[in-house]
């Protein structure tokens, strides 16, 4: 399995490839197809932090992307590792009324109802970066495939004290949007685990929610919805989800992997249910193909 | 979508459990809880916040927050309250020290209104360790005889190592499905 990921800006770290990550007792099943990663950067410092495996290195050029990485790593415990059942994480469409892109950006403040009836991906970001007055900052992605125990990637940034070298001027957007490139395997991975892990500012958040809606096109593939709470201030916090892979038809997925970053992503981030960071992400099925 | 369909769902909402994890600094929760899903467990440090996992298990859906157990934290842990439907409380066995530091902050919580429905399970980890007193021995230090409160349950078990994990959270997940599901 491979991806690649076209940065969130900034800078992002990615380190070493050949550690082994999560992977304590080194007894796990392997899978096949190798983990490849390549991060393309979206322009900023390029820093390393991360002890833990990465599959990937970044560059710092916009466009290109570099880096192949360490095969498979290996891990995965022999311990109660939970059985894990379909639907775990996620809320389907549900019953919110419909609403449109234009909608929301002509009103004022935008609540999570409205976003849970948008149809299709947004255009536009539907906040501005100064929004975010709570200085929310992700500073690390994982996906693992639970059945392995494997990493199949792992992104993590510097906190933003150690990024004070960034160009200012550099596009705002620059660190709001994601491209991954995964093989089609991807698409066939029953079971994984998606980490973030966020850091808060010198204030408590009261009460945080994360809605995340996946498209293909104009369909709703999966809605996540979750609600974090209470943040404390200068906290450093994880969230894990794990669950089933929604079940794709055959067809979808051909459709999914010869239509490369049509299959996009939504993220709204609300702070006492109003919208305060929307991030984006495109992902393409077809690498190594 | 038809009327079975719907009561589908409602159950299985109602099938969603939420645990919430708490104990003294280095008492081993975060380790609990990666063992427990099968990550490593070599490079964990102190949690100044949150960690969360949402998974399914046994058909549950379940919500385990583990939280930040340093001192100056705790203030914070009546903000994870509500809606708990499971307490973990993790004690390190081997940190005799601190036991009664420990049985003080869990007596705290079981005060709680908030936590009042919630059934509770005492890990009594790091039996790995030479130096680990034994549950039984926890047990009484911690006078956990004298709840009568909670339906509780203490288990030794060994983050590091995987031991009793399992059938720790199983216990509890059949406490409160006992309790909670009981139409099913």
């Amino acid at each position: 399995m491979s991806y690649y990921c076209t940065s969130r800006g900034n800078s992002q770290d990615s380190s070493s490839a050949g550690e082994t990550p999560g992977g304590d007792t080194g007894g796990g099943k392997q899978s096949g197809g190798g983990g490849g990663a390549t991060v393309t950067g979206g322009g900023g410092s390029q820093s390393s932090s991360s002890r833990q495996s990465s599959s990937s290195r970044q560059s710092s050029g916009r466009q290109s992307s570099s880096s192949q990485s360490s095969g498979r790593q290996s891990s995965s415990s022999q311990t109660p590792a939970m059985k894990v059942k379909p639907g775990c994480g996620s809320a389907s469409a549900g019953a919110a009324a419909v609403t449109t892109e234009e909608e929301l950006l002509a009103g004022g403040s935008i609540p999570p109802e409205d976003v849970l009836g948008l149809q299709k991906i947004t255009s536009n970001y539907l906040c501005g970066p100064d929004e975010n007055v709570y200085s929310i900052d992700f500073t690390r992605f994982k996906i693992r495939d639970m059945e392995t125990g494997t990493v199949l990637f792992e992104i993590t940034k510097p906190p933003s004290a150690e990024r004070a070298g960034e160009k200012k001027d550099a596009d705002p957007n620059a660190g709001r949007f994601v491209r991954y490139q995964f093989t089609p395997a991807f698409l066939r991975l029953r079971q994984v685990g998606a980490t973030v892990e966020f850091t808060v500012g010198d204030m408590p958040i009261d009460n945080f929610r994360m809605i995340e809606r996946h498209y293909f096109r104009e369909k709703l593939l999966k809605s996540f919805d979750f609600e974090f709470g209470f943040c404390m201030p200068s906290s450093k916090n994880t969230c894990e989800h794990i669950y089933e892979f929604p079940p794709l038809s055959e067809e979808l997925m051909r459709e999914m992997i010869l239509h490369p970053y049509e299959t996009q992503s939504d993220s709204f981030y609300f702070v006492d249910n109003k919208l305060v960071m929307h991030n984006k992400a495109d992902y393409s099925y077809s690498g190594g193909q | 979508m038809g009327l079975l369909t719907i009561l589908k769902k409602m159950k299985h909402k109602e099938r969603e459990m939420r645990l919430l994890m708490l104990g003294l600094d280095n008492a081993g929760k975060t380790t609990i809880l990666k063992k427990f899903n099968g990550e490593d467990v070599s490079t964990i440090s102190p949690t100044l916040g949150f960690n969360i996992k949402t998974l399914e298990h046994r058909g549950f859906k379940l919500n385990i927050w583990d939280v930040g157990g340093q001192k100056s934290l705790r203030s914070y842990w009546r903000n994870y309250f509500e809606s708990t439907d499971g307490l973990v409380w993790v004690v390190d066995s081997a940190d005799r020290l601190r036991l009664d530091d420990c049985k003080q902050e869990l007596s705290a919580l079981l005060l709680e209104e908030r936590l009042a429905g919630a059934t509770l399970l005492v890990f009594a980890n790091k039996q790995d360790l030479p130096g680990a007193l034994s549950k039984e021995a926890i047990r009484e230090a911690m006078g956990l005889d004298d709840i009568k409160t909670h339906h509780w349950c203490i288990i030794g078990c060994s983050a590091v190592t995987g031991e009793n994990l399992l059938s720790g959270v199983d216990w509890l997940l059949d406490d409160i499905a006992a309790r909670v599901f009981t139409a099913d």
